[in-house]
Parts: structure tokens; C-alpha cells; sequence
């Protein structure tokens, strides 16, 4: 990733926020697995994705929605054609990986499937194991279909790195045999996520506790990193990932996820989806310390991290304390309402929940428990906040108006804010925040609370031209003509309707 | 594999077996045609991932207030299943969303490997939907970009009307509504038909579908570039309407030569004083920067795109602006590509047809190219080779064009001068 490069930041974070308020995934569209699986290839540097398939599956791919403002350059393909699809396409495949490793003399090669070979037919295996015992090529050769993961999203994302593992990593090794970096762990987050820059303080805390960091995934990983992951004793992810299960399973190497997903369905404790903010990141830190028997040291680094903290965070956010915030309760706890309201001492004026189309993919219980989640939290932290449920635009100002909210921790990609905004109402962007700063560690809610400062003496924007456009009542970012696209999206992707109107089809 | 020598050129296509590719599938060629109907709705019969894509592309290269590109949320499950279901009720919906008066069904790799019976499903839903439907094989594996392209160029012809042909309209084949100032293009080359009494009557494709049915009523149709030729043949042979290929009209000559090409077939003058005015009005302009001219005169320089626009683009580096085209890459052919190849032209100096990328690149690099103009796609080995790229072609998905400012025609000929001109001395450099 060239994201923490020097002299790249510049650009790089305006040009990332120029592209995010795309709304696709899950709203209009849902990437297929050749982008989640190309984010993997991309991510090592010494691999090379092979797609076996069309040229389409290579060419549009190179537009990545996980990435769509940095295309994907390097997509070979093995140019799948009619007579492949009839005879089968495992010779253009074993030649392919050839001429791909003649090509770049990778230490990897990720052969991606695609809707036509999976369907013909193909034996992906048999060719790799072929192509390997002949000594064709001088490098790994794995290959990812999207099958291996049961449907865990990002598909492609989870499929391709199941597949490094099971093919590569754990491929004839038996557990206990691998050296171990004792004591130490494995840092893996989404490529897209900016890993070298996002969890230094989190290194620099384990660190401290004596435990030590084997790997950062994905920071310039080479292929070589990665054969190091199984020294590691334990592997923290940001959420639960296949891929770690079976290096525990395989290779005795425990997995950690930061956002706590299997224990809140046993617990139903909604901190356990968030692991930010100073309480957050101590827990997850002390649970990191727990796995690795470090109880003892942990304390004391945690408790001296906090306090020096909290005493920095009571000197920023002094003039935040009180200042009424509204925000979206969609995020269910997992965004920034820990830290605006248990850190920086915010108060909850108005929650807005947008369940519009939820009601497809979630059970009413779900919905409901997920609004219950935030709207507790708020009230647990002293707020009486405005609930609104779907509301319009013109419903929204007027709750922030009557609460007297002082900014709106709101995006565009799910509200109006220049309409916010031309109405005298301050805001400030937690996609941007998202992107760019969340983390765990203390020092993330003391950044927060700098920006949030800022952002409170922003100059009133009073005539933002996006106002001239007429947007949608229910989806309130979207014009009217995209919330179409989404309406439709959200019903076409309906598992039962499909069924339902074949059965009437065929009648 | 080296194809042959013609008067110096050295001609060149693709020599490996893996190919990474610098055109889209037939998928994204017939897209492209049905985004320019304006009253269509195109739905993806396909997994996720191609619809996903070609809404993207959409999304980041045109106009973002006119996407109708529609999936049918095919599952995974539906690949044992079939989604025949899908797909009545993607139909259903675009109907009652979009009220259109036509829906394209394109049906995909999967559904087309799996047997959908997708013709079956369009004709069943004829009788309860009021908008014409029609399906259109585009499996990735059918071919590149350009066939799906033609193809459905081809397939709208069978909704034309036969009528009566008026005199001095002309209908464009082989606009790309999609292409980077396709807009601002467009007004030009009908001020330029304008100023000699020629109307345009329908766009392929940048009209209604009711305009497309009356396409017969012009009296010439005008390939832009050779794209769409397919589909003037078949309008000449069902509505007797005779067609001429014109070279897309970047620069002053090609300016000259479209407009004297279409005013000579449909047996009129071309407005000399016209043609004086324009020529004055470039002379005035290029007067005020001709230093810079002069300074970047025979740089050497690559064009990456497609058959209908790049070489007409190199013609006029070359020949106007006397840059030293040394590769031209011609990423997605047409049907008149090879005798373009061939004919005894001398703007460049090696061609390389539908190359792949790693190859391409590797050609571009040692021939000490000193500027590209391409689309998105080349904006990494530009970065490499540290030198500018003027995006021209397909896709662009980092330049957006709002403004009415053309590349084509002769109001886009100062305005892609300066264009390349900025992106020479715009750039930061250490020395």
C-alpha cells in the first residue's frame, strides 16, 4: 500500500474521500469475489493474481470497488474463450502459470476463478499440483474460488486468504513443528485499512506488556512474512476471519478478533462490538494480554496508557463536554458514539436510524436489538436523545433544531449534511474519521476530540450548490433516481423472491 | 509475433497466451451502446460481480444522474437453480421504476453457461410489460468489448421504421456517450453540421428510443472512427440508406475532412467561409502560446485507445502538432482497424494491435516516450515513466467533464492544444 508513504498523503486522503461516498456496497451492488480476492494479491508484494477466466473478469475488475480510486494495473488473465468454456480451459491454465511466472517471477501466483471456469468444470488443483511437481515454476501457486469460506463476507477477501493458508502455509506441515516467535503476535487488518498506520500505538502498547509483534499484515507483507505468521502464538484481526480459524486448527496458532462478534452472541454485552476509544482499547488490550498470559504486566502499562491519556483528552476536550451531538445509530456501537459520548463527554441529542431495506436482509428482532443497542448506550451515558426512525430530511433539522444540537456527526453517504449545513448546522464526517484516524489505542479519541473542535469552528456554510439538487425523502443523500437503484437492489436480492416468481414463471 | 513491415512501421500484436487485457468483454461494449438510449434500462443477468462493475464504471465515467444499469441479485444458489425468476422480476421492476420504453436484457457468463432460458423469459414478459424487451447474449467469453458493441448496434436495427428519408439529416453511428467530452463533442460536430444545412436526426447512441426507430429518416449515416460499421451496412441494405466512415474530427484536417466527407456525400458545398472563420479563429489562438509550441515540437509521445478515435488522435499529434507518435496501441479494434493498419499512412511508428498490457508497457518504456495519452488505464506507467497523460480514451475514470469545452471538432482543437500543453509545464520537477 503507498498510503503512509511520505509525500502521498496529500493527495491521497482527499482522493480517497472523492470516491467514498460511492453507494454501492450492499445499497446498489455487491462486489463479487474476484475484487475481494484481487485486495489480497495486491496486498502481497511479490504475488501476481492469475485470473482464469474472460477478459471482462480481468479487465473491469481493474476498477475495484474496495479500492475505486487507485485501479488495479496488473490483472493477467488467461483469456477464456468459447472454446475453453466447451473443452475446458485446464491447458490455458497450466500454460498460463507458466508464462506468468516467466513474466514476473513472482514468489506467488493466486489464481483466481471465475464464474465460467467454475462452472465448466475446471480441476484448479489437479493443474497447481501438476504445474508444481513438474518444477514449471520456481514459486507457491494457490488458487481461490470463493468456496472455501462457506460465504463469509468480503467472500473473495476471506476465500483468497483461506486459500494462502490451507494451500501454502499449513499445505504438509504439522502442527508444533513450525519455529515459534514465543510471546509475540500476529497485527492482520484490510488491506484497505492502512495497517502501518493504524496500529503503531497498538505494536508500541504490546510492546510494552512484553509481548512481541511476529507480524503487521498488511504493510508491505512479501510472501516471506507470511510464512511467518504461523510462529506467532496468537493472531489478532479486526473481525473474525476463516482463514485464522484454520491456522489454529492446523497450526496451534490462537486467533484474537478486536470486534467481538461470537462473545456478544453469548454475552449480548454491546461493548464487546467495540473496541474503541480508551475503555475499548483497554479491554481489547487486556484480553490481548489474557490470551498471551501477560495479565500482570498488561495492568500496569494499561493503567499508566489510560491515565496518561485521559489526562491529555481533559485538557482537548475541555469545551466539548455537554455539546449535544447527533449521529446514526446504525453503527451499533461499533462507530463513534463510544468515544463521543464515554470520552469526550458528549451529549446524544438526536439518533437517526435509517432501516430502509434492513428489514430484508435482518429479522425484526435484529433491527430492533440493533436500535436498542445505541439508544441504551446514550441513556446509560445521562442522554435523553430524540429518536428519529427514518426520517426526512426536513424531520431531521427540525430535532436538531428543537434539541439544540450543536454539530451532527453525520455523512454524506447517508444524509443530507449540506442541507445541515445551509440550515446553520454544523457537522463533521465520520466516514472521513473512519477512513483516515479510527484505531484502537488512546490516542485515537484524543484525535477525535481535536477534530471535533475544528470542525466546531468551521466557518457556516450557507449556500452549498448541492442544495439546488432534489433528492430522495427516504434515502435523503441519494438523488431520487438512485434511491430506484437502490429500492430495486434491496428487493431483487431477496432470497425468497426469486423463488417466488419462478414458481409463478413457471406456471 | 511481428505481423509485417509497411513503409517503416512495424506492426505488432499480442504475443503470449496470458493476456492482460487493455479492452473489456462483450459485456461492457453492449452496455455502452444501451447507456446512450435515454430512455432504456439495461439489466445484468449475471453473478454480483459484473453488475457490480459495470454500475461502477458507469458511476465514476459518466453521468452520475443516469444510470440505469439494473442486476437481477443473482445468488449462488440460482447456479444450480437457474434464475429465470430473477431475471421476470428485474424486468418487472425496471418497468415500474423507470417506466422505460425499452429494456435490454444482457445475459451473462454464468446464466449463459447455466442454460437460462432468458429468450423465453423476455418473451413471456412481452405481453405483460408496455416497453420493448430484448436479450442479448454477452457471456465474457463471446469476445472483447466491440463485437458486444456492434452487436447491439445490429440488434437496434431491428426496431427501426421505414420512412421516408429528409434531405441534409444525418444520423452519427458510433458515439460513445461515456467517452470523456462526449457531450461537449457532440454540440460541436452539430455546429459544425449546422454550418453547412446538415441537422443530425438520431445519435447511435445518444437518443431516445423513439429517435432510434426513426433513424431511417435520414438520408446518410455517419460512422464515427468505423464503430458501428455493422450497423450502417445492415441500414443500408434494409432502408437503402448509403454510409460513410469519417475520422473522428480531433484537429483541424480531420475537422476539414469529416465535414467535407459528409457534405460531399450528401451533394452539398461546404461552407468555405465557415471553414475560413474556424481556421482564423485556431491561427488566433495558437498565436498566443506558440512558444510553447515550438517547445514541445517533436516530443515523443504513445496513444492508448480505441480503434474509432486513436488513430485519428495520432494523425493530428502527428501531423498538426508534429509530436513524434512513436507507439500507437490500438487497445480495442473495429471492424475497419486493419485497413487502417495497412494503409500507407506514416504518423507513427510502431503499432501494436489490442495488445496486452505487460507487453505494451514493456514497448512503450524503451522507446523513450515522453508523454501518453490514454485513459485511466495508463496512468501508472505514466507515473513510472515520469511524464504526463492526457486522458483521451476509455475509460476515464479519474477526470470528470462538465464544462463545454470539446476535444473534438474545430472549438476542440485549441482546447486539446491546451490541454497537452498544460500538462507539459503544469508538473512539479526537481532539478
Amino acid at each position: 500500500m503507498m498510503y503512509e508513504e511520505k509525500g502521498n498523503e496529500g493527495f491521497l486522503r482527499p482522493l480517497i474521500n472523492a470516491y467514498s461516498t460511492l453507494p454501492l456496497h450492499g445499497i446498489t451492488a455487491i462486489p463479487g469475489k474476484i475484487s475481494g480476492a484481487l485486495m489480497v494479491a495486491d496486498a502481497i508484494e511479490d504475488a501476481v493474481p492469475l485470473i482464469h477466466g474472460p477478459v471482462g473478469c480481468s479487465f473491469q475488475r481493474k476498477i475495484n470497488p474496495f479500492r475505486p480510486y487507485l485501479p488495479f494495473y496488473e490483472t493477467p488473465c488467461t483469456d477464456m474463450n468459447d472454446l475453453e468454456v466447451v473443452y475446458g480451459g485446464e491447458d490455458k491454465l497450466r500454460m498460463g502459470i507458466r508464462e506468468v511466472y516467466e513474466r514476473h517471477h513472482p514468489n506467488l501466483i493466486v489464481v483466481i476463478t471465475t464464474c465460467a471456469s467454475d462452472l465448466i468444470g475446471d480441476d484448479f488443483k489437479a493443474v497447481i499440483e501438476e504445474t508444481k511437481a513438474k518444477g514449471d515454476v520456481g514459486c507457491e501457486v494457490v488458487y481461490t474460488t470463493g468456496d472455501f469460506t462457506e460465504k463469509s463476507k468480503p467472500v473473495g477477501y476471506q476465500d483468497a486468504l483461506y486459500a494462502i493458508t490451507d494451500q501454502m502455509l499449513c499445505n504438509g506441515v504439522e502442527k508444533g513443528v513450525t519455529d515459534k516467535n514465543d510471546g509475540s503476535v500476529n497485527i492482520v487488518t484490510f488491506p484497505i485499512h492502512g495497517a502501518g498506520l493504524k496500529v503503531a500505538e497498538m505494536a508500541s502498547v504490546l510492546n510494552e506488556m512484553g509481548i512481541g509483534i511476529n507480524k503487521v499484515c498488511f504493510d508491505h507483507t512479501r510472501v516471506e512474512d507470511l510464512y511467518d505468521l504461523p510462529k506467532a502464538e496468537l493472531t489478532i484481526t479486526d473481525y473474525p476471519m476463516a482463514w485464522a480459524k484454520l491456522m489454529k486448527a492446523r497450526m496451534g496458532v490462537d486467533y484474537y478478533a478486536t470486534v467481538g462478534l461470537e462473545e456478544y452472541r453469548n454475552s449480548r454485552d454491546p461493548e464487546l462490538l467495540s473496541p474503541y476509544g480508551i475503555e475499548g482499547s483497554a479491554r481489547v488490550f487486556f484480553e490481548i494480554a489474557k490470551r498471551m498470559g501477560k495479565e500482570g504486566e498488561a495492568e500496569e502499562v494499561i493503567e499508566r496508557r489510560k491515565k496518561e491519556a485521559s489526562e491529555r483528552l481533559s485538557e482537548v476536550k475541555k469545551g466539548l463536554e455537554g455539546k449535544k451531538v447527533a449521529y446514526s445509530g446504525m453503527g451499533g456501537l461499533h462507530s463513534l458514539e463510544v468515544m463521543l459520548l464515554r470520552d469526550i463527554g458528549m451529549d446524544a441529542s438526536v439518533i437517526i436510524y435509517k432501516t430502509l431495506g434492513l428489514e430484508r436482509i435482518l429479522s425484526k428482532d435484529a433491527i430492533e436489538e440493533l436500535l436498542n443497542i445505541t439508544l441504551e448506550w446514550a441513556r446509560k451515558y445521562g442522554s435523553d436523545p430524540e429518536v428519529l426512525l427514518n426520517p426526512t430530511t426536513e424531520e431531521e433539522i427540525k430535532a436538531m433544531k428543537k434539541t439544540g444540537t450543536d454539530i451532527a456527526v453525520l455523512s454524506s453517504l447517508t444524509n443530507a449534511v449540506h442541507e445541515y449545513n445551509k440550515e446553520g448546522i454544523r457537522t463533521f464526517n465520520p466516514m472521513d474519521f473512519m477512513l483516515h484516524h479510527q484505531r484502537i489505542g488512546f490516542e485515537c479519541p484524543i484525535e477525535l476530540a481535536i477534530l471535533l473542535k475544528e470542525a466546531l469552528k468551521k466557518p457556516q456554510r450557507r449556500n452549498p450548490l448541492l442544495c439546488m439538487l432534489k433528492y430522495d425523502s427516504r434515502r435523503t443523500n441519494l438523488i431520487p433516481h438512485w434511491a430506484k437503484l437502490a429500492d430495486m437492489f434491496m428487493t431483487l436480492r431477496e432470497g425468497a423472491i426469486g423463488d417466488t416468481d419462478r414458481a409463478a414463471y413457471l406456471k | 509475433m511481428k505481423e509485417g513491415s509497411n513503409h517503416e512501421k512495424e506492426i505488432k500484436a499480442r504475443e503470449g497466451l496470458v493476456y492482460d487485457p487493455t479492452q473489456d468483454c462483450k459485456l461492457v461494449g453492449a452496455a455502452r451502446a444501451l447507456a446512450g438510449i435515454k430512455d432504456a434500462v439495461t439489466i445484468v443477468h449475471a453473478r454480483p460481480g459484473c453488475h457490480c462493475g459495470v454500475l461502477l464504471l458507469r458511476a465514476l465515467g459518466s453521468n452520475q444522474n443516469d444510470i440505469r444499469i439494473v442486476g437481477t441479485g443473482f445468488r449462488a444458489q440460482d447456479m444450480v437453480y437457474g434464475a429465470e425468476g430473477r431475471l421476470a422480476t428485474a424486468i418487472r421492476l425496471s418497468y415500474k421504476n423507470f417506466k422505460p420504453s425499452l429494456i435490454a436484457v444482457l445475459n451473462c457468463s454464468a446464466p449463459a453457461i447455466m442454460g437460462d432460458d432468458v429468450e423465453g423469459v423476455v418473451l413471456s414478459m412481452k405481453e405483460e410489460i408496455p416497453a420493448e424487451i430484448f436479450a442479448l447474449s454477452t457471456g465474457g467469453y463471446e469476445g472483447p468489448a466491440w463485437i458486444g458493441y456492434e452487436e447491439t448496434l445490429a440488434e437496434l436495427t431491428r426496431f427501426m421504421v421505414l420512412s421516408e428519408t429528409e434531405s441534409d439529416k444525418v444520423n452519427l453511428i458510433g458515439f460513445k456517450q461515456d467517452d470523456i467530452k462526449a457531450y461537449s463533442d457532440l454540440l460541436e460536430i452539430e455546429r459544425m453540421l449546422n454550418s453547412s444545412g446538415i441537422t443530425i436526426n438520431t445519435v447511435l447512441t445518444n437518443s431516445t428510443f423513439d429517435e432510434i426507430k426513426n433513424a431511417p429518416r435520414a438520408s446518410l449515416n455517419v460512422v464515427l472512427g468505423g464503430d458501428g460499421l455493422e450497423c450502417a451496412k445492415i441500414m443500408q441494405e434494409k432502408f437503402d440508406i448509403p454510409y460513410i466512415v469519417t475520422p473522428y474530427p480531433f484537429g483541424l484536417n480531420n475537422s476539414i475532412e469529416f465535414l467535407e466527407s459528409v457534405t460531399k456525400s450528401l451533394n452539398k458545398e461546404v461552407s468555405e467561409e465557415f471553414i475560413t472563420a474556424e481556421k482564423n479563429s485556431i491561427k488566433e489562438r495558437i498565436e498566443r502560446i506558440f512558444l510553447f509550441l515550438q517547445g514541445i515540437y517533436d516530443t515523443s509521445v504513445a496513444v492508448v485507445g480505441d480503434s474509432a478515435r486513436a488513430y485519428d488522435l495520432a494523425k493530428f499529434l502527428s501531423d498538426e502538432l508534429c509530436l513524434n507518435v512513436k507507439v500507437l496501441a490500438i487497445t480495442s479494434r473495429n471492424h475497419i482497424s486493419r485497413d487502417k493498419a495497412k494503409a500507407n499512412e506514416d504518423y507513427f511508428e510502431t503499432l501494436l494491435i489490442e495488445p496486452d498490457r505487460f507487453e505494451m508497457n514493456e514497448v512503450i518504456k524503451s522507446k523513450g516516450v515522453e508523454m501518453i495519452f490514454g485513459s485511466t488505464m495508463e496512468k501508472k506507467l505514466a507515473y513510472e515513466l515520469g511524464v504526463p497523460l492526457v486522458r483521451i480514451f476509455y475509460p476515464v475514470i479519474d477526470e470528470v467533464s462538465i464544462s463545454d469545452a470539446p476535444y473534438a471538432g474545430f472549438r476542440g482543437t485549441p482546447h486539446l492544444i491546451e490541454k497537452i500543453v498544460n500538462s507539459v509545464i503544469n508538473n512539479y520537477v526537481e532539478v
